[in-house]
Protein backbone atom coordinates (compact mmCIF):
# COMPACT_ATOMS: atom_id res chain seq x y z
CA UNK A 1 0.00 0.00 0.00
CA UNK A 2 2.89 2.44 1.24
CA UNK A 3 4.55 1.51 -2.35
CA UNK A 4 1.50 3.00 -4.65
CA UNK A 5 0.98 5.84 -2.41
CA UNK A 6 4.87 6.43 -2.83
CA UNK A 7 4.97 5.62 -6.82
CA UNK A 8 1.40 7.44 -6.82
CA UNK A 9 2.74 10.65 -5.93
CA UNK A 10 6.07 10.46 -7.53
CA UNK A 11 3.83 10.13 -10.59
CA UNK A 12 1.78 13.21 -9.69
CA UNK A 13 5.03 15.37 -8.89
CA UNK A 14 6.60 14.33 -12.53
CA UNK A 15 2.99 15.76 -13.68
CA UNK A 16 2.96 19.28 -12.05
CA UNK A 17 4.82 22.47 -13.60
CA UNK A 18 7.52 23.36 -11.72
CA UNK A 19 7.87 27.21 -13.18
CA UNK A 20 6.20 29.64 -12.65
CA UNK A 21 6.68 33.20 -14.80
CA UNK A 22 6.58 36.07 -12.30
CA UNK A 23 6.31 38.86 -14.77
CA UNK A 24 7.79 39.84 -18.01
CA UNK A 25 8.42 42.90 -19.88
CA UNK A 26 9.94 44.60 -22.27
CA UNK A 27 11.04 48.16 -23.94
CA UNK A 28 11.08 49.52 -27.59
CA UNK A 29 12.86 47.50 -30.15
CA UNK A 30 15.36 49.19 -32.30
CA UNK A 31 15.44 48.86 -35.70
CA UNK A 32 19.22 48.08 -35.15
CA UNK A 33 19.11 44.33 -33.76
CA UNK A 34 22.83 43.02 -34.67
CA UNK A 35 24.60 42.52 -31.34
CA UNK A 36 22.37 40.70 -28.77
CA UNK A 37 23.32 40.45 -25.57
CA UNK A 38 21.73 37.87 -22.75
CA UNK A 39 22.21 37.77 -18.75
CA UNK A 40 20.58 36.25 -16.20
CA UNK A 41 21.19 36.35 -12.31
CA UNK A 42 19.12 34.05 -9.76
CA UNK A 43 18.97 33.76 -5.79
CA UNK A 44 18.26 30.18 -4.49
CA UNK A 45 15.90 29.53 -1.03
CA UNK A 46 14.77 27.16 1.06
CA UNK A 47 10.45 27.00 1.56
CA UNK A 48 10.29 30.66 0.06
CA UNK A 49 12.71 32.44 2.73
CA UNK A 50 13.99 34.96 0.96
CA UNK A 51 16.28 38.21 2.85
CA UNK A 52 17.31 39.92 -0.03
CA UNK A 53 16.51 40.81 -3.84
CA UNK A 54 20.46 41.91 -4.64
CA UNK A 55 20.57 38.93 -7.61
CA UNK A 56 18.18 41.77 -10.18
CA UNK A 57 20.77 44.64 -9.71
CA UNK A 58 23.35 42.11 -10.31
CA UNK A 59 22.02 41.31 -13.81
CA UNK A 60 22.28 44.97 -14.39
CA UNK A 61 25.68 45.25 -13.78
CA UNK A 62 26.41 41.94 -16.10
CA UNK A 63 24.43 44.31 -19.18
CA UNK A 64 26.37 46.85 -18.49
CA UNK A 65 29.44 45.34 -18.67
CA UNK A 66 29.02 43.55 -22.18
CA UNK A 67 27.67 47.36 -23.64
CA UNK A 68 30.53 49.37 -21.90
CA UNK A 69 30.20 52.50 -24.71
CA UNK A 70 26.75 52.03 -26.52
CA UNK A 71 23.35 52.35 -25.55
CA UNK A 72 21.33 49.05 -24.33
CA UNK A 73 17.85 48.83 -26.27
CA UNK A 74 15.24 46.64 -26.85
CA UNK A 75 15.41 45.20 -23.29
CA UNK A 76 13.41 41.80 -22.35
CA UNK A 77 13.17 41.18 -18.75
CA UNK A 78 11.84 37.79 -17.46
CA UNK A 79 11.07 36.95 -13.97
CA UNK A 80 10.58 33.36 -12.94
CA UNK A 81 10.57 31.03 -10.18
CA UNK A 82 11.61 27.38 -10.41
CA UNK A 83 10.83 25.19 -7.66
CA UNK A 84 12.68 22.21 -6.88
CA UNK A 85 10.79 20.11 -4.19
CA UNK A 86 11.04 22.59 -1.31
CA UNK A 87 14.04 24.80 -2.73
CA UNK A 88 13.52 27.39 -5.12
CA UNK A 89 14.98 29.45 -7.70
CA UNK A 90 14.31 33.22 -8.54
CA UNK A 91 15.49 34.03 -11.50
CA UNK A 92 15.86 37.09 -13.39
CA UNK A 93 17.01 36.76 -17.74
CA UNK A 94 17.57 39.48 -19.48
CA UNK A 95 18.55 40.01 -23.35
CA UNK A 96 18.95 43.27 -25.15
CA UNK A 97 20.05 44.70 -28.20
CA UNK A 98 23.57 46.67 -27.76
CA UNK A 99 24.50 49.45 -30.39
CA UNK A 100 27.18 51.59 -30.68
CA UNK A 101 26.09 55.52 -31.37
CA UNK B 1 -1.90 27.36 30.19
CA UNK B 2 1.79 28.10 29.05
CA UNK B 3 2.12 28.76 24.79
CA UNK B 4 3.34 25.78 23.65
CA UNK B 5 6.67 25.40 21.81
CA UNK B 6 5.17 24.82 18.38
CA UNK B 7 3.25 27.90 18.80
CA UNK B 8 6.45 29.68 19.39
CA UNK B 9 8.03 27.50 16.73
CA UNK B 10 4.92 28.04 13.98
CA UNK B 11 5.26 32.47 15.06
CA UNK B 12 8.94 32.31 14.55
CA UNK B 13 8.66 30.82 11.17
CA UNK B 14 5.37 32.96 10.35
CA UNK B 15 8.04 35.64 10.93
CA UNK B 16 10.66 34.93 9.24
CA UNK B 17 8.46 33.08 6.02
CA UNK B 18 9.02 35.34 2.75
CA UNK B 19 10.99 38.20 4.37
CA UNK B 20 12.15 39.68 1.31
CA UNK B 21 9.30 39.01 -1.93
CA UNK B 22 10.44 40.07 -5.36
CA UNK B 23 6.58 41.09 -7.28
CA UNK B 24 8.07 42.58 -10.11
CA UNK B 25 10.77 44.14 -12.54
CA UNK B 26 11.33 46.15 -15.51
CA UNK B 27 14.77 46.68 -16.53
CA UNK B 28 14.62 50.02 -18.95
CA UNK B 29 17.22 50.85 -21.92
CA UNK B 30 20.92 51.72 -20.51
CA UNK B 31 22.69 54.30 -22.81
CA UNK B 32 26.28 54.54 -21.87
CA UNK B 33 27.44 56.54 -25.13
CA UNK B 34 26.49 59.58 -23.63
CA UNK B 35 28.60 60.03 -20.85
CA UNK B 36 29.52 58.80 -17.22
CA UNK B 37 26.82 57.38 -15.35
CA UNK B 38 26.19 58.11 -12.28
CA UNK B 39 23.81 55.38 -10.15
CA UNK B 40 20.79 56.43 -8.21
CA UNK B 41 18.18 55.02 -5.94
CA UNK B 42 14.49 56.12 -5.41
CA UNK B 43 12.43 53.90 -2.51
CA UNK B 44 8.93 54.76 -1.45
CA UNK B 45 7.13 52.13 0.87
CA UNK B 46 3.85 51.59 2.43
CA UNK B 47 2.55 49.47 5.40
CA UNK B 48 0.44 46.43 4.73
CA UNK B 49 -1.35 44.51 6.62
CA UNK B 50 -2.74 41.08 6.14
CA UNK B 51 -5.59 41.03 8.91
CA UNK B 52 -6.37 37.28 8.24
CA UNK B 53 -2.73 35.89 9.08
CA UNK B 54 -2.82 37.99 12.30
CA UNK B 55 -6.24 36.32 13.18
CA UNK B 56 -4.91 33.11 12.51
CA UNK B 57 -1.48 33.65 14.58
CA UNK B 58 -4.04 34.92 17.06
CA UNK B 59 -5.56 31.53 16.90
CA UNK B 60 -2.59 29.77 17.20
CA UNK B 61 -1.22 31.31 20.20
CA UNK B 62 -4.99 31.70 22.08
CA UNK B 63 -5.31 30.23 25.23
CA UNK B 64 -8.25 28.64 25.02
CA UNK B 65 -9.86 26.71 22.60
CA UNK B 66 -13.09 28.04 22.11
CA UNK B 67 -10.91 31.42 21.55
CA UNK B 68 -8.92 29.52 19.03
CA UNK B 69 -11.90 28.17 17.01
CA UNK B 70 -13.47 32.07 17.00
CA UNK B 71 -10.50 33.57 15.78
CA UNK B 72 -10.01 30.66 12.91
CA UNK B 73 -13.58 31.55 11.86
CA UNK B 74 -12.54 35.69 11.83
CA UNK B 75 -9.22 34.37 9.88
CA UNK B 76 -11.38 32.49 6.91
CA UNK B 77 -13.72 35.18 7.02
CA UNK B 78 -10.89 37.83 6.02
CA UNK B 79 -9.35 35.70 3.89
CA UNK B 80 -11.99 34.86 1.46
CA UNK B 81 -13.27 38.77 2.22
CA UNK B 82 -10.10 39.36 0.37
CA UNK B 83 -9.86 36.69 -1.98
CA UNK B 84 -8.62 37.79 -5.28
CA UNK B 85 -6.00 38.66 -7.08
CA UNK B 86 -3.48 41.14 -5.51
CA UNK B 87 -0.05 41.95 -5.30
CA UNK B 88 1.63 41.77 -1.64
CA UNK B 89 -0.51 42.69 0.99
CA UNK B 90 -3.05 44.95 1.41
CA UNK B 91 -2.34 48.93 1.79
CA UNK B 92 -4.29 51.81 3.03
CA UNK B 93 -3.26 54.16 0.79
CA UNK B 94 -3.59 53.82 -3.28
CA UNK B 95 -0.95 56.77 -4.36
CA UNK B 96 1.96 56.19 -2.53
CA UNK B 97 3.96 55.10 -5.62
CA UNK B 98 2.97 58.27 -7.44
CA UNK B 99 5.37 60.45 -5.63
CA UNK B 100 8.00 58.36 -7.63
CA UNK B 101 8.03 60.43 -10.83
CA UNK B 102 8.23 64.01 -8.93
CA UNK B 103 11.27 61.99 -7.59
CA UNK B 104 12.79 60.49 -10.60
CA UNK B 105 12.37 63.92 -12.19
CA UNK B 106 14.35 65.66 -9.34
CA UNK B 107 17.28 63.48 -8.75
CA UNK B 108 19.80 64.45 -12.07
CA UNK B 109 21.20 67.91 -12.00
CA UNK B 110 21.40 67.71 -15.67
CA UNK B 111 17.83 65.69 -16.17
CA UNK B 112 19.73 63.10 -18.43
CA UNK B 113 18.47 60.00 -17.57
CA UNK B 114 18.77 56.22 -18.59
CA UNK B 115 18.58 52.63 -17.44
CA UNK B 116 15.88 53.31 -15.10
CA UNK B 117 14.80 49.86 -13.27
CA UNK B 118 11.55 49.54 -11.29
CA UNK B 119 10.99 46.86 -8.80
CA UNK B 120 8.10 46.06 -7.04
CA UNK B 121 8.98 44.20 -3.56
CA UNK B 122 8.28 44.11 -0.32
CA UNK B 123 10.05 42.94 2.97
CA UNK B 124 7.33 40.76 5.20
CA UNK B 125 7.06 40.64 9.17
CA UNK B 126 4.56 38.44 10.08
CA UNK B 127 1.06 40.08 9.40
CA UNK B 128 2.64 43.00 8.27
CA UNK B 129 4.91 44.19 5.29
CA UNK B 130 6.60 47.30 3.65
CA UNK B 131 5.09 47.07 0.00
CA UNK B 132 7.78 48.78 -1.81
CA UNK B 133 8.48 50.70 -5.44
CA UNK B 134 12.19 51.16 -6.02
CA UNK B 135 13.58 52.79 -8.85
CA UNK B 136 17.05 52.54 -9.95
CA UNK B 137 18.62 54.26 -12.24
CA UNK B 138 21.70 56.45 -13.91
CA UNK B 139 22.01 60.05 -14.35
CA UNK B 140 24.14 61.03 -17.64
CA UNK B 141 27.20 63.25 -16.68
CA UNK B 142 29.01 64.82 -19.65
CA UNK B 143 32.01 63.20 -20.78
Amino acid sequence: MLKKTILCALFAISLSGCVGLNTVSMTQVPAERDNKITTNSSSWNFIGINFSNVFVDEAIENLKTQCPTGKIEGVYTKHQTTGYVLVFKREVIVSAYCNEV
Amino acid sequence: MPIKLKNILGLSLLMLGGCSQLHHVHIGEIDQSQGTLTPFTLKVNELGFDAAKAAKIGADVAKSASTSEDLELVAFILAISNFGPKTGNPVYNDAYADQVLAEVIKVCPSKRLTGLTSVREATNAGPVSGEVVRINGYCINSF
